[in-house]
């Protein structure tokens, strides 16, 4: 069941020369080859990318921790460093959560602040909705599971754009899993401060989706993955998931190109 | 008699709640109790998803009830007063207690006036928040529960796992067990036709002879002075038609303006809870028995109850808290209380309604796990009926939690219990690392200089997952070459 | 507790929360715009309406007023019932009282104190007359008088109800506008849909929890 909500319900500008990338923490120190395809991706679209040096983190573990005053600090660091009025793109349904519906209240004593959170776009959300693209398979037939944040299913409402994508790709099955629009049990500190119920959780997440009957899955949350990808391991399991911007490269580059 | 006087009732919470890392433990460890969980939350959403063809419908219905709600909450003193004035015209005496003890003891005296020695009692869980049936069994009163679930709760000793359905986490074999074990003539069977017929036989000997019923209320109508409950298997009826004393309590939030804002409301409710587009009864009972009529309650009481939620109700975010009309939807829902079920909470109310609505009643000391046990997924605010944001609310009581008392306003008892010195300067450096990108990105350079020295056992992560290994070059890093090597 | 504490505990309660609400403005408040349901032809209504019951569990009977003692006798013959509880001077007590002498007929002419065991232990059937109806969920409308009293519905184990198609509305809202329920309710309203059930054992339905085990609709006019 799809779920519209109207809080998701949102203006899309035209297709932009140029835009903003938002890489996030995790994948700045983690998992930099999704934001190199990500801005690669984009640049093939022909639009010019920028990223702002002095990004740094969204403010969410702190702002989740119930640190406000942290958060704030941070965010507000992040407002300065994406002056230009271009869209941004990032790369995590969950920080776009945070940076596009928190963001208007933690800093409302920003001027403004509701017209930098309205250029908030998460990667899919801005592919399908923005550059309303039409993607060119030239990968092997496959099939593919989708985890979609809880972030991106229900703060950003973009649950369905990553689909979408998958779904344009025409020698990809996508795959529902058991209990799909369930939490992989990541939350941040949450994983830390409840283990024990985080890890019943990804137990959970990482053997249903095992049991679809797929090479790899795809999200556009690497929080997810981090957790996810983590239990497949320490499982020995061999299924992973792929962020989806690396995905959707790897397909729609011409065949040969590895 | 104080309001935040604590009780031996509240400390019983209190006590359990406080417990809730070793209650997760110990449940999550459970097999068959995580089984009973998994099969019944599925069967609960796939109930109410059924229920609801139309979102459109639902969304105007979600939208419109919370408007109803934050209306009635908006005006509550003065529906209170209206409630109370108009029952009382009608018949209906009404009775106001601060705390969980003042509302045994309205009870308690009730009862004992009239002599009562066997209480029946309907589905209530304010009733299982004042600890009720403790109470009066120390007083020498039979208080037996009538409801299916609380039936069989109350045999094994035990409180409700769920607030809709409070015997979800036994099986049918299990509850066969407790019969065998508790009802002197049983001949054991686990058929669930046979095992409800006892409990029938059982139950419509006990309603026959009790002298007071004790029910809750889903909700007050200020407008016509009217009780209403929502029930499917006619105890709540049972125990307020045959006994001669009729005994409601009820929160003072579940008081509505108007008859007209009933039925929205109880369509979400039934809806929501399980999935019937119905339930099999609605009860509306606006007087006591009248001259001439030949059944019915001849007196009734409604027992209104603060115990905490006077200060949600003080701020106007914590106050969305009172727009429950106790559906469960988000204890069916969610994966927490999937996984850990009803009873590791240790409260009256689990799962996520549960998390917002305890540490108003228990205060934050002993609730304090309860905000954080959350990975945040808006599962339950998707499905919630009038709209409460209960993540947003569960962040909140987290910074309530954390907060520095600096001996000003407060907001809630407990505030500031789950602050640490050392997660606080923990997230001030963290706050000063990431402000500074210079320093930030000094950070990230040496974090993934040294990764071959990251710790592959981080603790509780890598008890069920391997150890997240940094990149060997920040994206930071990998952009600047990226630039510099001409790609447009 | 006594007058004085009562009288505190209000107070206090009622101080608190007006400290909150003082001043508000209850001219601003949000517009509640309801869900408009499409107005469906009265065929279909009567469609709903019996649908929902007989997925409830509720049996339906079309039948007519004048048929109405003959329906009740197969009914209670079929289940090998002789005992009917019915209201004197009630909407069809003269249609009920033809059943005289194949039906042992009681009526409900004592108060509950004087006769609960027999009402709990030897009366195994009941009939009532319904004030209204409603379509959407499949719901009867009691409206218990002294000729027709609340316990009717509620301790026999099988209830036999009759219901003018009349009286049915499309919804429980439209109903309490139409009547304008909230200038004169009764003791007791009862919406029912169907017989007392449980699912309070591994969500496994049981009917006959502690109300009626069999709820028999026996619909006029329609």
């Amino acid at each position: 069941m799809t779920t519209i909500n109207t809080q998701h319900l949102r203006y899309y500008p035209q297709k932009p020369s140029e835009v903003y990338l938002y890489g996030t923490c995790l994948v700045d120190s983690f998992f930099p080859n999704s934001g190199i395809d990500a801005i690669t991706f984009l640049e093939k679209q022909g639009i010019k990318v920028h990223y702002p040096q002095g990004q740094t983190c969204c403010g969410q573990p702190a702002y989740n921790s119930g640190y406000k005053e942290e958060a704030k600090a941070v965010a507000l660091a992040q407002v300065a460093q994406f002056p230009l009025d271009i869209p941004i793109v990032i790369i995590s349904g969950s920080c776009g959560g945070m940076m596009r519906h928190h963001y208007p209240e933690l800093l409302d004593d920003v001027p403004e602040i509701q017209a930098f959170c309205d250029r908030i776009f998460e990667f899919t959300e801005f592919l399908v909705q923005v550059l309303n693209i039409q993607l060119t398979d030239n990968g092997q037939s496959e099939k593919v599971a989708l985890h979609t944040s809880c972030a991106a299913r229900r703060e950003m409402g973009v649950h369905i754009t990553g689909g979408k994508l998958i779904k344009q790709l025409k020698n990809v099955e996508l795959i529902t899993h058991e209990n799909e629009s369930e939490c992989c049990g990541f939350g941040g500190t949450f994983s830390v401060k409840h283990g024990d119920i985080s890890a019943a959780m990804v137990n959970d997440k990482s053997n249903n989706l095992d049991k679809a009957g797929v090479v790899r899955y795809v999200s556009a949350d690497w929080g997810c993955m981090m957790n996810i990808n983590g239990a497949l391991e320490y499982q020995k399991k061999s299924l992973r998931g792929e962020h989806i911007a690396s995905y959707l490269l790897k397909r729609t580059q011409a065949q040969g190109a590895s | 008699m104080s309001a935040h006087q604590v009780t031996p009732n509240e400390s019983k919470y209190a006590a359990s709640a406080r417990n809730f890392r070793n209650n997760v433990a110990r449940d999550l460890n459970n097999a068959e109790l995580r089984e009973n969980f998994h099969g019944a939350m599925h069967y609960l959403r796939d109930k109410r998803s059924a229920a609801f063809p139309q979102q459109d419908e639902l969304e105007t219905l979600r939208e419109q009830c919370k408007l109803i709600k934050q209306r009635c909450l908006a005006k509550l003193p003065y529906l209170l007063e209206q409630l109370e004035e108009n029952l009382t015209s009608n018949g209906i005496k009404v009775h106001w207690a601060e705390s969980t003890s003042q509302a045994n003891d309205i009870i308690a005296t009730l009862i004992e006036e009239k002599s009562g020695s066997q209480v029946v009692k309907g589905k209530s869980m304010v009733s299982e928040e004042t600890a009720l049936n403790d109470f009066l069994e120390q007083r020498n009163i039979e208080c037996l529960e009538s409801d299916m679930g609380e039936y069989i709760v109350q045999l094994a000793k035990e409180h409700p796992s769920h607030i809709i359905m409070p015997a979800i986490h036994q099986n049918k074999k299990q509850v066969a067990d407790l019969f065998k074990q508790n009802i002197s003539d049983f001949s054991y069977t686990t058929d669930v036709d046979e095992l409800i017929n006892v409990g029938r036989n059982i139950l419509r000997d006990k309603f026959c002879q009790a002298d007071v019923g004790v029910t809750g209320v889903n909700f007050a109508v200020a407008e016509t002075g009217t009780l209403c409950l929502v029930e499917n298997e006619g105890n709540g009826q049972m125990c307020t038609t045959v006994p001669p004393l009729h005994i409601a309590i009820t929160g003072i939030e579940k008081v509505v303006e108007m008859l007209d804002d009933v039925p929205p409301l109880l369509s979400l409710l039934t809806r929501s809870a399980t999935g019937q587009i119905m339930s099999t009864y609605f009860n509306m009972i606006s007087h006591p028995r009248q001259i001439g009529e030949k059944d019915g309650a001849q007196e009734v009481h409604l027992v209104l109850l603060d115990n905490g939620r006077s200060q949600a109700f003080a701020d106007e975010e914590l106050r969305q808290t009172l727009q429950c009309i106790r559906c469960g939807a988000c204890m069916n829902h969610c994966p927490v209380y999937t996984r850990i079920g009803g009873h590791a909470y240790g409260t009256v109310y689990p799962g996520p309604i549960g998390q917002i609505v305890s540490p108003h009643m228990l205060g934050l000391e002993p609730t304090k796990d309860l905000p954080t046990a959350s990975s945040l997924c808006g599962a339950c605010g998707e499905v919630c009926p009038v709209k409460i944001p209960i993540p947003k609310l569960l962040l909140r009581l987290r910074q309530e939690s954390v907060k520095k008392q600096d001996g000003n306003s407060q907001v809630m008892k407990g505030e500031g219990v789950g602050r640490s010195n050392i997660e606080a300067m923990v997230w001030k450096a963290w706050a000063g690392v990431h402000r500074h990108s210079s320093i930030y990105n000094f950070s990230m350079w040496w974090l993934t200089r040294l990764r071959k020295l990251m710790p592959s056992k981080l603790g509780v992560w890598t008890s069920v997952r391997t150890a997240p290994k940094p990149a060997a070059k920040t994206l930071h890093e990998r952009v600047k070459k990226h630039q510099s090597s001409g790609a447009k | 507790m006594t007058k004085l504490q009562h009288n505190i505990a209000r107070a206090n309660i009622l101080a608190k929360l007006k400290q909150q609400v003082a001043g508000a403005d209850y001219t601003k408040l949000p517009i509640e715009t309801p869900y408009h349901y499409p107005e469906i032809e009265r065929e279909q209504q009567i469609s709903q309406f019996i649908t929902h019951l007989t997925n409830n569990h509720a049996q339906v009977i079309k039948t007519t007023q004048a048929a109405l003692a003959e329906q009740v006798a197969d009914i209670l013959n079929t289940l090998k019932i002789e005992n009917l509880l019915y209201g004197k001077d009630s909407t069809y007590s003269q249609e009920i009282e033809q059943l005289n002498p194949t039906v042992k007929l009681q009526a409900f002419d004592f108060t509950l104190e004087d006769k609960k065991e027999h009402l709990f232990n030897n009366t195994p059937a009941s009939i009532t007359s319904s004030h209204a109806s409603i379509a959407a969920t499949g719901c009867i409308v009691l409206w218990p008088s002294k000729n027709e009293p609340r316990t009717m519905s509620l301790i026999p184990p099988v209830h036999i109800v009759i219901v003018d198609a009349n009286d049915l509305y499309s919804d429980f809202a439209s109903l309490v506008k139409a009547q304008q329920w909230q200038n004169k309710l009764p003791t007791n309203v009862l919406l029912i849909s169907g017989p007392s059930k449980t699912a309070d054992i591994q969500q496994t339905l049981a009917y006959g929890a502690h109300g009626p085990e069999k709820l028999f609709v026996l619909l006029l006019n329609s």
